[in-house]
């Protein structure tokens, strides 16, 4: 784990999760796998705090445990995963999308909480959707249930692994740390429930005789302490999943750019059709038939079957070479060439990354160098008709920051420099990693500031909200209006201003850091499907 | 003797005219029976040193050859080694030689080749042209030859300088020509196969309309169009294709023919570049609690006020 990656996994766990957990998950990311009391003792902390930030952290699925063959059990923090509360946010979003506000609460509710039951996900979910519907309406379980189920169809979100239930003879005793285990088949399936029920909206003070009668209600239901039927089946998100769909996303998109909108629709059907056949790290979706395709495209699309041959012709001849064409059978066999799109999304990242920081003059010579592989200066020169001089400076620039590199090929033994070729070349991998690794450092600084910018307005931010909270509460007593206007005034108008740009600035820097949670996601991927290829 | 000198002198130059390539020793003694072997080159010497024989060497022996009269003449003042070098860079060509290879190939020492070089430049026999590979070479050269492009840099450069202007104005438009081409196809809406290929032009058709253009003062040819359509695949804006083409149509060169095509960019520009960070030149000094950090960096100031 490279420094900028444990300083971030540091800043987010403190963000999410508080100090204690921010120490023991850093430390964990550090050091590596350790046992309980090496935990502690390192931390400094008390046991008892230990156990509990552990069981937060494993309940978000952070640190994995492991039974050791000694007897003892030890503990490894997932840096990779930690990284990922970066992206919640998308997440979230990408289930708005799909299934509307139902999906997007639902997907929220399993982030925040890391595991929880179906059943107490459409109950939370149902009393939130209700507070946020006009007075009188509530929002059913079944809806709820509904969307939980389509979820799960998609493989959107997952059922955790469980305790096996195997037969224990009562005389031994119980593990120290139990193996969970889980089916492959079982994973998606959701349970029988019987979910009726409206949710409850929290009523506000007014309503009083609806306050005594929501209590009451509550003791009935407190009453009713059994057990709901899917106690010990909890369900979490399934990030792969989610993965998966960004990067469908960033390849039809780019077919769009680069071709028609047509194009695009015809990419992303073969995707949707490959969603649950073709595992996320395939270098290569499962062949189509183009009649598969044609009977599968979204019903507005209504062109003939012979446009969608010629489409599907002139995709697979694209030099972009995103679309392959594997066979003849069934009126043709295509695929989508996964890899090599992942790899031309992250070369397009790197070129525009290279554009921006040095110039369009840069930009050229680096994707000449891209192509050509290897290429002496003079060459340089004459291929990407620049001056000279100027084309030298760029190649020492650029070469000093990493991006180029250059290869020797000695003439003579001795490697004597005059007797040398030098090659300036491009390596896409290392590139990749060196960028990634400055997106890390700069997501951290971003989270930095837009800290250190809460923490200088502190006072004033403490202010507003207690002047809110005495606006509210005289609102409730029934204050005339000169009064509230007084509390208002009690916040001048320059202060007003100064919120203002705090909460400017710190959207900026939040949607900022989204936006390079992007990046950071095309180059992961790309360097991961890298790394898998045989 | 004497007499055999005068007489056979002249007989060795007629069988130089019979056979203008080149005769050898085996020749001449074939048709003089009768003369000695010293006679034989005393009178070769002779012919050489009066500038009528070329002399040469084959991998059968040594070759005579009767030498151009006008050339003849123009030596006469000459000393023999003038005349060598003389030779040396006429050999060159018009890529013309460096004036250490001539010192090498004659060994001569430095000073005598450049007095015989001032005094030929003097004559008007050699011109001295400058390299644009590197600028302080000079390359000398015949008089009247031209220049080949590899010295001069070609139809970029104008005495020396590369005309970066000229690339680049002649760079917009090909793209403007190839953009305006594509999006005429787009237009057009008819089936995509057609589309695509009418959104497609030939390396030709792009030379046929720079030429009309007539934006560039020097005749440009297809090869150079050409590297002007490279540089804009290189910045990603054209992208080529190679088609095999009939061998009688227009522009086709060893029966292919290359087609480009605008295309607009895979991706919008990445998000990493919208933030301070990723353009920061001091990124790598940044760190907090340092003099500089994100608490207080500037750039991150300056874009928030934005």
């Amino acid at each position: 784990m490279t420094q900028a990656e444990i300083k971030l996994c540091s800043l987010l766990l403190q963000e999410h999760f508080g100090e204690i957990v921010e120490k023991i998950g850093t430390y964990l990311i550090r050091t590596g796998t350790q046992p309980l009391r090496m935990i502690v003792n390192d931390t400094g902390l008390l046991l008892d705090q230990v156990k509990k930030a552990l069981c937060v952290l494993i309940q978000h699925n952070l640190v994995t445990y492991q039974l050791q063959k000694r007897g003892f059990v030890e503990y490894e923090a997932q840096c990779k995963r930690v990284l990922r509360i970066l992206r919640y946010p998308r997440y979230i979003y990408t289930a708005k999308t799909l299934y509307n506000d139902t999906g997007e609460l639902i997907v929220e509710e399993l982030l925040l909480n890391g595991k929880m039951t179906m059943s107490a996900v459409v109950r939370k979910v149902a009393d939130r959707l209700t507070e946020t519907m006009e007075d009188g309406k509530t929002m059913d379980y079944t809806d709820v249930s509904n969307t939980f189920v389509r979820l799960a169809d998609t493989h959107f979100v997952q059922r955790c692994p469980l305790i096996p239930e195997t037969p224990e003879t009562p005389d031994a005793p119980p593990p120290p740390a139990p193996i969970l285990v889980i089916n492959e088949k079982d994973m998606y399936v959701v349970p029988r429930l019987n979910l009726i029920g409206k949710g409850k909206r929290r009523r506000s003070c007014d309503e009083e005789e609806n306050g005594e009668h929501k209590a009451k209600k509550q003791k009935q239901d407190g009453e009713s302490s059994e057990p709901p039927p899917d106690d010990g089946i909890y369900w979490q998100v399934n990030i792969d999943r989610f993965h998966q769909h960004f990067r469908d996303q960033g390849i039809v998109s780019a077919v769009a750019n680069r071709m028609d909108q047509t194009s695009s629709e015809i990419v992303r059907t073969m995707l949707r059709m490959s969603e649950v056949t073709t595992s996320s790290s395939a270098p290569y979706t499962q062949p189509l038939s183009s009649n598969e395709i044609f009977r599968s495209l979204p019903a507005g699309y209504n062109i003939v079957k012979q446009v969608l041959d010629q489409y599907l012709t002139l995709l697979a001849d694209d030099p972009l070479e995103f679309v392959g064409k594997s066979g003849d059978s069934g009126g043709g066999m295509y695929t989508v060439n996964l890899h090599k799109a992942l790899a031309s999304l992250a070369t397009a990242t790197l070129e525009s990354i290279v554009e921006e920081r040095f110039g369009s003059r840069c930009a050229r010579i680096f994707r000449l160098l891209l192509r050509k592989k290897h290429l002496e200066q003079k060459q340089v020169e004459d291929f990407a008709m620049i001056p000279a001089k100027e084309a030298k400076d760029m190649l020492y620039k650029m070469l000093s920051e990493n991006v180029v590199s250059l290869q020797e090929i000695p003439k003579t033994p001795d490697h004597a420099p005059s007797r040398t070729f030098y090659l300036y070349t491009v390596n896409i991998l290392s590139s990749a990693r060196m960028l990634l690794h400055r997106c890390y450092k700069s997501v951290a600084n971003l989270i930095e500031r837009r800290q250190y910018e809460t923490k200088e307005n502190k006072r004033l931010l403490e202010k507003s909200q207690r002047v809110e909270a005495i606006l509210a509460s005289m609102q409730a007593t029934g204050a005339e209006d000169a009064q509230l206007q007084e509390i208002e005034e009690m916040i001048t108008v320059p202060e007003r201003q100064q919120l203002e740009n705090l909460k400017r600035n710190v959207n900026k820097i939040d949607a900022s850091e989204n936006q390079v949670d992007e990046t950071i996601f095309v180059l992961e991927s790309f360097i991961e499907s890298t790394m898998k290829k045989p | 003797m004497i007499l055999n000198l005068f007489s056979s002198s002249p007989r060795i130059i007629e069988l130089c005219h019979q056979f203008p390539h080149g005769i050898t020793d085996q020749v001449i003694q074939n048709d003089m029976p009768h003369m000695e072997a010293q006679q034989r080159a005393m009178a070769i010497n002779r012919l050489l040193s009066m500038g009528q024989l070329d002399l040469l060497r084959s991998n059968a022996g040594l070759l005579y050859r009767i030498k151009e009269s006008q050339n003849a003449s123009k030596m006469k003042g000459s000393d023999n080694q003038e005349k060598l070098v003389y030779q040396i860079i006429e050999d060159a060509g018009n890529k013309g030689i460096w004036s250490r290879d001539i010192r090498y190939k004659s060994n001569l020492p430095l000073t005598e080749i450049n007095k015989i070089l001032k005094n030929l430049e003097s004559k008007k026999l050699i011109k001295a042209v400058k390299s644009v590979a590197a600028s302080k070479k000079k390359v000398y050269m015949l008089y009247n030859l031209q220049p080949d492009r590899s010295v001069t840099g070609g139809a970029w450069y104008s005495d020396q300088d590369f005309e970066s202007e000229f690339v680049e104005v002649l760079n917009q438009q090909c793209f403007k020509f190839l953009q305006s081409k594509a999006e005429a196809a787009r237009e057009s809406k008819q089936n995509p196969m057609i589309q695509r290929n009418s959104s497609f032009a030939s390396s030709h058709e792009v030379w046929k309309y720079i030429c009309e253009l007539g934006i560039s003062k020097v005749e440009l040819s297809m090869e150079d169009i050409e590297t002007i359509l490279n540089t804009l695949i290189y910045d990603g804006k054209v992208e080529m294709t190679i088609i095999a083409a009939k061998e009688g149509t227009v522009g086709s060169v060893d029966g292919q023919m290359k087609l480009y095509r605008a295309v607009s960019p895979l991706i919008q520009p990445t998000g990493l570049v919208r933030t301070p960070c990723g353009l920061c030149p001091v990124f790598d000094d940044c760190h907090e609690g340092g003099e500089i950090s994100p608490s207080n960096c500037i750039y991150m100031t300056e874009w928030l006020e934005f």
